[in-house]
């Protein structure tokens, strides 16, 4: 990452709107291969945090947003809400990569856990809303019941709930999407940085 | 193609509804339940949009969507009435396991606001074309630019699946193991998904460019190829609308 | 004045070493066909791009001298300003359609609908630009469940209904199989015919030789000729350039069959001619 392209350019250029439809389609191969391999994880993530890496924390945050109005739009109306989680997402992996959290194993695993605290921090209040603080994720709900049992405060067992499912996800997630972010071609990736200006020659 | 929205395209007089309207139904049917803090008034909001989903002819979808959320609340169900430590007045008990009244009540509550929210914001999506939502929305102010994403996000997703369909086919036909131990389902399932994903990246090159040649930039005044949707009832509904809202907060409040 | 005017255009890529175009001058009137050729990495695509706007607008990049539209100054303008004065086809047909529109008429629109086209001068030139391509029976029909041929004939649609002064096709029918190949050539001829000013890159040489008014032949960023396609590829030595002649001027060459003035015929038609006179002087 260089250093000095500008962290919170608002204005997105097109290429970086078009990058958009397939971050969300990313997240939705990803979604759908766990779902075929019946892995233990979700694996809908990797799109935004791919646009995040990319074209830093508003491309991420707007890739997340529309990727839970689409998933409102297609499987789950009153999911959409998750956005906010996703938009965070989106805004950590962004500000990550800026701050040089790439390259080595180790940091990318570090970028993925951080990645789900922060999701997961968004996401207890919205599990409490809905769902009394949990998950629907078996071993997460075990966890959240457990904890309630031992006089553990709710908002403590919720939080673990959430990031004991979240952290392997995220792991993973950031993993695959920093694999693809390595093999793109490098005069692929300067389209997406909105913070590029032309030179003059002579 | 393949359609992903969960829209149903059908004629009642839920779908004339304009989006604008039923985003104010939205609200209000979420709000009311919530300010009335009553399980009953939940029950009635969960009961008029199961009417509706009826009336729209959408009753049949809304069972798989229902179902996705079956788990967690049985879940909610036994975690809240079993595991809650502070509740005393046993209801039933399974085994070892003692359910809770109180933890009983309390699921019941959680359980009513979320089916609440589900069906209400269910009925909007399942009888809504997505593409009349953004151009309503574009009417008031989204920007075109994220109104052409969401657009085309309909469209690139089922082309991304078919593509990959094609290419899962062609490595089965070469003998590719699907079945065995997940590291080998995992492995045999990357060479799918990995050129998809590249052509998909190196393609928004070129679909930029294209959008550029299109004035995707512009920043003149947009027109539209489509006449604007008119609800005829739009003002008597919404206005019933609020004025349920305005009672069940007076309601409230005395 | 020229329609488009070059002075001294000079493109290097973000993150690379070599200038993509080195030092291009030339000028091209209204109402003319020019074919570019050339190898791979000979230029052709950047100057295309160049002369949309998208080098340096969309690439960035280092950018010296400077091309002029109609007299609109290129690198001065906004990309969505120059839209309306030069359009541009790519290879792909799948990517250039906005994959948001369900309908052919509708995908037809996007572009108008951004520039704020009123409805009925929008409707009107979706009309002429669907008889124009021959793609009429089409305008129902989601575009993406086109054929490549049928797919890239409502791209220049989309891009005609913009009423650009100057089409750019960048390897139109590179990606197309020999019919939808046939129906691109037919709608680029009858848009020529009807006076379009058309900068067409191309491999298929041929097609060049038959349809160009003028030939502009390029390697390593430089103009190694621009040309009438019988003095292009009547030249000595283009094989060094990585360009082969079309078949029928390979033909002639290597049997000495050459005009009174001694150039090489380029198309069938021209071929015949020569070989008939050829024939009969002996």
């Amino acid at each position: 990452m260089k250093k000095n392209r500008s962290l919170w350019m608002v204005k997105l250029n097109t290429a970086s709107i078009a990058l958009i439809p397939a971050a969300v389609a990313i997240n939705y191969i990803g979604k759908l291969f766990a779902e075929t391999l019946k892995l233990p994880l979700w694996l809908d993530s990797i799109g935004t945090i791919f646009a995040g890496i990319l074209g830093g924390p508003i491309l991420g945050a707007l890739s997340g947003l529309i990727n839970n109005v689409i998933y409102g739009l297609t499987v789950s109306p009153a999911s959409a809400v998750y956005g906010i989680a996703s938009i965070a997402i989106g805004v950590a992996s962004g500000l990550l990569a800026y701050y040089g959290m790439v390259g080595k194993l180790w940091k990318v695993i570090i970028f993925g856990v951080i990645v789900a605290f922060v999701s997961s921090i968004v996401s207890v209040p919205l599990n409490y809303i809905y769902y009394g603080g949990q998950t629907g994720n078996v071993w997460g709900d075990a966890a959240f019941a457990f904890l309630n049992a031992h006089h553990v405060n709710i908002i403590l067992s919720s939080f673990i709930d959430n990031i004991s499912v979240d952290a392997p996800d995220k792991i993973v997630s950031s993993i695959v999407a920093f694999a693809v972010f390595s093999v793109l071609p490098k005069r692929l990736i300067t389209l997406f940085d909105n913070s590029q200006e032309t030179t003059t020659l002579d | 193609m393949q359609n992903i929205s969960l829209y149903v395209n059908k004629k009642s007089f839920v779908h004339d509804v304009d989006f604008l309207t039923k985003l104010i139904y939205i609200f209000v049917f979420i709000a009311i339940p919530i300010i009335s803090g009553s399980v009953i008034i939940g029950l009635l909001a969960i009961l008029i949009s199961l009417i509706l989903h009826t009336c729209a002819g959408v009753l049949k979808k809304l069972i798989p969507i229902v179902a996705l959320s079956l788990f967690v609340l049985l879940s909610v169900i036994i975690v809240q009435a079993a595991f809650i430590p502070g509740y005393h007045i046993v209801f039933f008990s399974l085994g070892p396991v003692h359910f809770y009244q109180e933890g009983l009540i309390h699921a019941s509550l959680i359980i009513v606001r979320f089916l609440d929210i589900l069906l209400v914001s269910s009925l909007t999506v399942l009888t809504t074309r997505p593409s009349d939502i953004v151009e309503t929305l574009q009417r008031k102010g989204l920007s075109h630019r994220m109104g052409y994403v969401i657009n085309s996000i309909f469209q690139i997703i089922p082309q991304m699946v078919s593509s990959m369909k094609t290419i899962s086919d062609a490595q089965r036909s070469r003998g590719m193991e699907t079945e065995g131990n997940l590291f080998v389902r995992v492995k045999a399932f990357l060479p799918l998904i990995g050129p998809v994903v590249i052509s998909s990246l190196v393609g928004t090159r070129e679909r930029a460019m294209a959008l550029e040649a299109r004035a995707f930039s512009a920043d003149a005044k947009r027109t539209y190829f489509h006449e604007e949707m008119k609800y005829r009832y739009k003002t008597p509904v919404r206005i019933i609308l609020l004025l349920l809202l305005v009672v069940s907060i007076i309601w409230r409040v005395l | 004045m020229s329609k488009v005017v070059v002075n001294n255009l000079k493109y290097r890529y973000p993150l690379t070493e070599n200038l993509a175009i080195n030092g291009l001058t030339f000028e091209i009137e209204q109402g003319e066909l020019i074919g570019i050729i050339g190898r791979n990495g000979a230029g052709k695509s950047t100057l295309c791009a160049a002369l949309t706007g998208l080098v340096p607008h969309f690439f960035k990049g280092a950018y010296g001298g400077s091309v002029h539209i109609d007299g609109i100054n290129v690198k001065e303008s906004k990309l969505s300003y120059i839209s309306r004065e030069v359009g541009i086809v790519f290879q792909n047909p799948f990517t250039q359609m906005t994959g948001a529109k369900e309908t052919v008429k509708e995908e037809l629109a996007f572009g108008l609908e951004n520039l704020g086209v009123p409805k009925l001068e929008m409707l009107r030139r979706i009309e002429d630009a669907l008889n124009l391509l021959e793609i009429d029976h089409l305008r129902d029909k989601n575009p993406l469940e086109l054929s490549g041929g049928q797919m890239q004939r409502v791209a220049i649609a989309s891009i005609l209904v913009m009423h650009p002064g100057l089409l750019v096709l960048d390897e139109p029918t590179s990606q197309l199989d020999p019919q939808g190949t046939a129906e691109v050539f037919r709608a680029i001829k009858k848009l020529s015919n009807q006076g379009m000013t058309i900068i067409m890159v191309e491999h298929k040489i041929e097609e060049i030789a038959e349809y160009a008014d003028r030939v502009m032949f390029l390697d390593n960023g430089k103009i190694v000729a621009f040309d009438t396609p019988t003095n292009v590829f009547s030249m000595n030595h283009l094989e060094e350039h990585g360009l082969r002649p079309p078949v029928f001027t390979r033909v002639c060459k290597g049997l000495g069959i050459r005009d009174l003035s001694g150039l090489y015929p380029v198309t069938l038609s021209e071929a015949v001619n020569e070989v008939q006179k050829f024939n009969e002087s002996d």
